[in-house]
């Protein structure tokens, strides 16, 4: 008897593109989120310019009765620029590619474009931020590194720094409820963590954390949000910045950005920013071979209350295992 | 066709310490080259050295075919490859994109016969037992600097440092090297892990934060920094100088006469890159000091300043070239401590916060001749290749 198999009558195409595509690993991007906003205008020259009036003298001393006026105080102000700066990427993308491939190319690569667009804002601003604000060594570890990791007294002086800085938070408290397993969370800052840290954390659980899924209701919770510890909300990201082997015992050391309202502002050029640019192979060679796919965007950054702004620096308990 | 091949040509001077051989000297462009061309003018005229050299994409990174006055050409292979004669693996040509900030160099160990010395009451002497490769305006930072389980040097571990390169093996830093509370390191210090790293791309945003080591109280008040704090006259500073440090007097908060309110200074002028003067009289204050025990280094907090704005309306000063210069910072790639890098994104407001990342190439030692040399560059990125 003779069977027929795929061995004498294979098919003729042997695969077959599944429906949808694989995801992108694509880290949370948490920077951009508790920065303020500022639009650069059009013609507005390189550099945004900020103002902040200083505080007057609050009049404490009676004025008596003799009629007459105290001195006069003189306004001051502080100014804080930023200069704008443009970045963009692309790729050429030769017609045949676009003709015989069988997935739409222009598609995911405008998509893959975008993504790296939104992140490298994310990026930008991390970056800076680590440049640009000031650190707390955390010290409430039992690592004995410096910095050592982090224990729940970090987490109470850096609020108390920005407390005492007159920093403002950026989330009121979620009140208790009554239900199993839940804590009120106090009203707080947000501390942009690496995921890394979320073992961390976890360890402080009883002492002074509180998971996210923990607290009495979810709805303000970010997507990011791993949990809280005191007056701080913590947001975790892949993407958040880690010095390799730099503690002063050779270990990871973690920037943990703690930030108010207002401590750092984005700026974008109006008219400008998060443009996608394609362009049909007409207007490449003479023989109209290649197309491009790009995005660019201008960007700029300032730190516009650096009172307002911490990189709580920390080691791990223990060595990373992944 | 040449549509989308990229050319660009121009001159530098060699990077690194007069009267030594250079070090590695950046070339900023806007793209990354797959080809690189040099010739060194200075080498040419003295007839010794190397007169050119060139590398293409293939070849990998470090590499360089070179041409050497009286020798003839001659090949630097990548790290790990074979050279011609003694030549150094590795210190040929390689490209660059200083994009992201906390990348490091591999762990350097100070080895055997490595150590820190304390040499004076304004810097310590680090020796390394191997080569240390590293060129007067790169900046590193420590690890590891126990000379017994409890004395050391790990008071200064994870501060970013300046570096002054006086020899292959040797190098200062600034601090006040003879603090009462460190003890040299010797023999690589304890389990021979005394150790730094170089830090790639210090400065890519700037100014941004800085070190203070050592602060002159007076009329006016002198701050001593690690490492370039690229600060310019009319900065508005504001300090955080904790408690172990004395001069908490300078601190933004609290404030005692307008409570709440920061308290910032302005910068009066720059003595160099690492040196500048601030608007206020210090006489009075708290001495500065730096002479924390060693058993306090858990969790010690760095003194530190911070730029929180400026007070300047114009631009960066018209210096022989562009007549609106981009903003100069010290990134680490330049040995001058008086004339930063330029960047390469327009004129700015002097002062203002600005983007200092870039991309090039870097002209490896094995190739750059003699600090000061005059060397031609032109760097290409091909349509094709075919590898």
């Amino acid at each position: 008897m003779s069977i027929t198999t795929t061995g004498n009558l294979g098919p003729m195409i042997l695969q077959s593109l599944a429906p949808a595509m694989l995801y992108v690993p694509t880290p949370t991007m948490n920077y951009i989120t508790v920065c303020d906003k500022v639009s650069m205008p059009t013609h507005g020259g390189t550099t945004c310019r900020f103002m902040r009036p200083r505080a007057l003298q609050p009049p404490t001393i009676q004025l008596g009765n003799s009629g007459i006026d105290p001195p006069a105080q003189v306004p001051q102000r502080d100014i804080i620029d930023a200069q704008m700066a443009f970045f963009g990427t692309g790729c050429i993308i030769n017609e045949q590619v676009i003709l015989q491939d069988q997935e739409g190319v222009l598609a995911w690569v405008s998509e893959r474009l975008a993504v790296a667009m939104r992140q490298a804002e994310d990026l930008i601003l991390r970056d800076y931020i680590v440049s640009a604000a000031s650190t707390i060594n955390a010290g409430g570890g039992s690592n004995a590194d410096n910095p050592t990791n982090l224990g729940v007294s970090d987490f109470s002086l850096v609020a108390t720094t920005l407390d005492t800085n007159n920093a403002y938070k950026f989330m009121s408290g979620i009140e208790g409820m009554d239900r199993f397993g839940t804590g009120p969370v106090r009203s707080a800052y947000f501390m942009l963590s690496s995921t890394e840290l979320q073992s961390d954390f976890d360890g402080l659980t009883g002492s002074g954390f509180l998971s996210q899924w923990n607290y009495p209701t979810n709805a303000s919770a970010l997507p990011a949000e791993y949990g809280s510890v005191y007056n701080i909300r913590i947001l975790t990201s892949s993407e958040a910045p880690v010095a390799r082997g730099v503690s002063a015992n050779g270990q990871d050391v973690y920037y943990n950005t703690v930030v108010g309202k207002q401590a750092v502002t984005h700026i974008n050029q109006d008219g400008y920013s998060m443009n996608l640019i394609y362009r049909d192979p007409y207007y490449s060679g003479m023989l109209a071979q290649n197309a491009t796919l790009a995005v660019k965007f201008a960007q700029a950054q300032a730190i516009t209350q650096d009172t307002a702004i911490r990189n709580l620096l920390s080691t791990r308990l223990a060595s990373l295992v992944i | 066709m040449a549509e989308y091949s990229r050319l660009a040509s121009g001159q530098t001077v060699a990077r690194g310490v007069d009267g030594q051989a250079a070090g590695q000297t950046a070339v900023v462009i806007p793209f990354l080259p797959d080809f690189i061309e040099i010739y060194n003018r200075t080498r040419a005229v003295a007839g010794a050295g190397v007169t050119r050299a060139w590398w293409v994409k293939d070849m990998g990174q470090g590499s360089a075919f070179l041409d050497t006055f009286g020798t003839g050409e001659q090949f630097i292979a990548p790290v790990g490859g074979t050279s011609s004669g003694a030549l150094v693996s590795g210190t040929g040509f390689s490209t660059i994109q200083a994009g992201l900030s906390l990348q490091y160099g591999p762990t350097f160990l100070l080895g055997g016969a490595g150590g820190i010395a304390k040499t004076s009451a304004t810097q310590l002497t680090v020796t390394t037992t191997a080569n240390h490769n590293l060129t007067t305006g790169d900046w590193v930072t420590f690890q590891n600097l126990y000379q017994t389980s409890t004395t050391g040097m790990q008071q200064i571990a994870g501060i970013p440092f300046l570096v002054t390169v006086t020899g292959a093996t040797t190098f200062t830093i600034s601090w006040v090297g003879n603090s009462s509370n460190l003890t040299a390191i010797t023999t690589g210090g304890l389990n021979g892990l005394a150790s730094f790293k170089k830090i790639l791309y210090p400065v890519l945003y700037a100014p941004h934060v800085a070190y203070p080591w050592k602060i002159d109280i007076g009329t006016t008040t002198t701050i001593h920094t690690t490492a370039p704090h690229n600060y310019v006259v009319g900065q508005q500073v504001g300090f955080r100088i904790p408690a172990p440090y004395g001069m908490t007097n300078l601190n933004e908060l609290p404030n005692t006469t307008l409570p709440g309110f920061p308290i910032y200074y302005y910068v009066t002028a720059v003595t160099d890159s690492t040196t500048f003067v601030i608007n206020v009289d210090s006489t009075l204050f708290t001495p500065f000091t730096v002479n924390n025990t060693f058993l306090s280094f858990p969790g010690l907090k760095f003194a530190e300043v911070v730029a929180a704005g400026d007070v300047n309306t114009g631009g960066w000063p018209y210096n022989g070239g562009d007549l609106y210069p981009s903003p100069r910072f010290f990134n680490g790639f330049t040995s001058s401590t008086t004339v930063g890098v330029s960047t390469i994104n327009g004129p700015a407001i002097y002062g203002a916060f600005s983007n200092a990342t870039f991309m090039g190439f870097i002209i490896g030692s094995g190739v750059g001749g003699t600090t000061g040399d005059v060397i031609y560059w032109r760097a290409y990125m091909h349509d094709i290749n075919y590898p």
